[in-house]
């Protein structure tokens, strides 16, 4: 009997004389039952390198996502906001633990995947590289940024890798208290003073496009594409994401009161689909390769913590080998 | 004494209690995000929520039960001369040393108060005292561990923690300032110091720290370091910055809802 | 109790389907980690469905005092950090009835 550990990172050992067609076969046959596949199965290189990739980007958009709302956190205008607000970005981080932890499954240890975060090898979601203003970008960013992340990890979460599925059934729970929240502080300023009502529609103006983009560009029809499909590591194709963002929240956005600052934006009758301005993805790729307006500043803040907080954890891995000493 | 005069101590009370949970939180809020590993830095933000939750819980009693303002309005709304936090609770954020020790200091303190308080003559006060008492069991069983493990781990950890020690404790004495509103039906200033000071010595000596206090001739620690003072003078430079910052967007417009 | 012929115990986590979390069911004595999954298969899986078995060294598990069960007990209210704790809708509603949004486009409806 080979024995494994599937919690430190993946042994794969099972030598057992099959053709590596012959594994595939049984892995395609297992996903397009609608079986997960747990760390201790054999999967496709390209499989696990995909999955390693998407689940990395996803934790480092959690990290990073942090950034921007944290910088919030001692300006909230009320307890019921500051307590929220800190909850959120805690869940965020919280977030970063359980998907890095996928990754860890897939082989790659958490000191490596931050590593490659602070030395920009690693991506993250866009959306997280523009400025937060004002207290309004808070309410936008919580309902409608979580509203598209959470439309899209619904989808994933019906993936077949089994331990990144379990991370995104919590996930999907806390975000829709995100949701929530900044469902509630839009709610708040669109039944507020002028002032108010100002600052959100201002808000939504600066983030509308990023938050469209929030989706990526139209994918190009590939084998690529086609195989992460069948193996459900992608769901629906960016397009149809986007289209049911649109589909659900366009109306909820209008009935606040606030424009869409985009002029093509409307429902076409006849396909039942939404038209709209596409992103400049030129740009968009401008930011994903770091030249957004705060991806250095990201970065920065995220690698400052990390270098702190070095003594702390040098410190206590020295520490663990002494467990002689009692707490209490 | 009057019921006129126990109000005056009371309210005087739950604002030094209401105004240290409340700086407290913020501080510690600031840790959310960047603390020094993913584990940590969502442990340290559930406490700076506890903290934040305690205050309202104060400001609330004084609100349904002492007549003062809601407690958004006392948080947000508040000039900075009329908090009563101790300088320990307002201090900027520095590095992690200082925060384990700040937050450890702090929670041995709020453990020997509200011990005593969970019997306090003032129901309202009493119950939440026992109510609090899981939280803060939890937050000093954390302060504990993290004290006692920097401490022992490496010389530049212990070295570290040393200079949060020496640079905080004479702010910690400061949590035990005589209340201006008359001595507190509870419990004197005084016993809770001694109180304090039994139960942070020894673990910190057991932690390999320099103590800047003794053990006198009777077995009580007694600080060798003056208390720093400030909840009733002018406001330190530390509030007044907190404050612009946590006001900063409820004074846009103090009479909207947000 | 003689300690040359007593077996340690191993703690048995069973998943029932793929994609499940393992969950513990109980223990088993064994002699090793290979004895134990296959002891624990017949003590723990010969009815219930099973598709998965951990072990773990029982000396591995530290546990929380039950004395500091408090510590799990909120103090204050936290429905802040819950999607339960907002009325969103109702707000929305509430506020369409007194006219104080001016709803742009099509009547968005419920």
């Amino acid at each position: 009997m080979t024995l494994m550990n599937p919690l430190v990172r993946p042994v794969i050992t099972d030598d057992d004389g099959r053709s590596e067609d012959e594994k595939l076969v049984t892995f395609e046959a297992r996903v397009a039952a609608g079986e997960k596949i747990e760390p201790t199965d054999w999967m496709p290189d390209r499989y696990r390198q995909q999955l390693i990739r998407m689940v990395q980007n996803h934790g480092n958009s959690e990290i990073v996502g942090a950034l921007p709302e944290r910088e919030w956190i001692p300006h909230a205008p009320t307890f019921k906001r500051k307590l929220a607000l800190t909850a959120k970005v805690q869940d965020e981080v919280g977030h970063a633990q359980l998907l890095y932890r996928v990754v860890e499954t897939l082989g790659k240890p958490r000191e490596v995947i931050i590593e490659e975060l602070l030395n920009g090898t690693a991506k993250y979601s866009n959306v997280f590289n523009y400025p937060p203003e004002t207290w309004a970008d808070v309410g936008i960013i919580a309902w409608l940024i979580d509203a598209a992340a959470i439309i899209r990890q619904m989808l994933l979460r019906e993936g077949s890798y089994g331990p990144y599925s379990r991370a995104l059934k919590r996930i999907c729970y806390e975000e829709s208290f995100h949701l929530k929240h900044g469902h509630d502080i839009c709610v708040t300023l669109a039944t507020g003073t002028q002032f108010q009502r100002d600052m959100l529609q201002d808000a939504l103006n600066r983030w509308w496009n990023p938050i469209v983009g929030f989706f990526g560009p139209p994918d190009r029809a590939s084998v690529h594409t086609d195989e992460l499909m069948r193996w459900r590591v992608k769901l629906k194709t960016n397009d149809a994401i986007r289209q049911q963002f649109f589909d659900q929240y366009v109306p909820r956005i209008w009935e606040l009161g606030l424009s869409i600052p985009d002029p093509e934006l409307r429902k076409d009758d006849e396909s039942g689909r939404w038209l709209y301005t596409e992103p400049d993805w030129e740009e968009f790729k401008r930011v994903i390769k770091g030249h957004g307006p705060c991806n250095a500043e990201r970065i920065a803040v995220r690698r400052l913590a990390h270098e702190e907080g070095e003594w702390v954890r040098r410190a206590l891995a020295a520490a663990a080998n002494d467990q002689a000493v009692p707490v209490q | 004494m009057s019921d006129h005069t126990q109000d005056a101590a009371t309210i005087d009370l739950l604002f030094r209690l209401a105004d240290d949970e409340l700086m407290m939180g913020h501080r510690n809020a600031e840790w959310t995000g960047v603390g020094p590993v993913l584990e940590e830095d969502i442990a340290f933000s559930s406490m700076a929520q506890d903290e934040l939750g305690h205050a309202f819980a104060y400001y609330t009693v004084l609100h349904e039960h002492l007549g003062q303002d809601n407690p958004d309005t006392l948080a947000f709304r508040r000039e900075a001369a009329d908090f009563r936090n101790a300088r320990l609770t307002a201090l900027p954020r520095s590095d992690w040393a200082a925060a384990v020790m700040r937050q450890f200091l702090y929670d041995a303190a709020e453990q020997v108060r509200l011990e005593h308080y969970s019997s306090h003559p003032f129901a309202p006060l009493a119950q939440l005292a026992r109510k609090f008492r899981g939280e803060e069991k939890y937050h000093l069983m954390h302060g504990k561990s993290w004290v006692m493990r920097l401490g022992s781990a490496t010389e530049d950890s212990r070295a570290r923690l040393q200079a949060a020690l020496e640079a905080l404790w004479p702010h910690a004495l400061g949590l035990f300032e005589p209340g201006q509103g008359g001595e507190d039906a509870g419990a004197s200033e005084a016993a809770l110091c001694a109180g304090w000071l039994a139960q942070v010595c020894p673990l910190l000596v057991s932690s390999s720290l320099q103590v800047p206090a003794e053990r006198t001739a009777k077995g009580q620690w007694q600080s060798r370091v003056a208390a720093v003072y400030g909840r009733y003078a002018e406001p330190a430079p530390e509030r007044v910055a907190l404050l612009d910052a946590m006001q900063k967007v409820y004074r846009l417009d103090p009479n909207a809802d947000w | 109790m003689d300690s040359d012929t007593q077996w340690v115990t191993w703690e048995v986590l069973h998943q029932e389907k793929r994609g499940d979390p393992h969950v513990h069911v109980g223990s088993v004595h064994a002699p090793n980690a290979e004895m134990a999954l296959i002891l624990a298969k017949e003590q723990f899986a010969r009815r219930q469905k099973c598709v998965n078995l951990w072990v773990v060294p029982t000396v591995a598990i530290v546990s929380m005092p039950y004395d500091d069960a408090d510590i799990f007990e909120a103090g204050t209210d936290k429905s802040y950090r819950e999607a339960w704790g907002y009325k969103v809708r109702e707000r929305v509603r509430a506020a369409r009835e007194l006219d104080r949004l001016d709803p742009k486009e099509d009547d968005a409806g419920e």
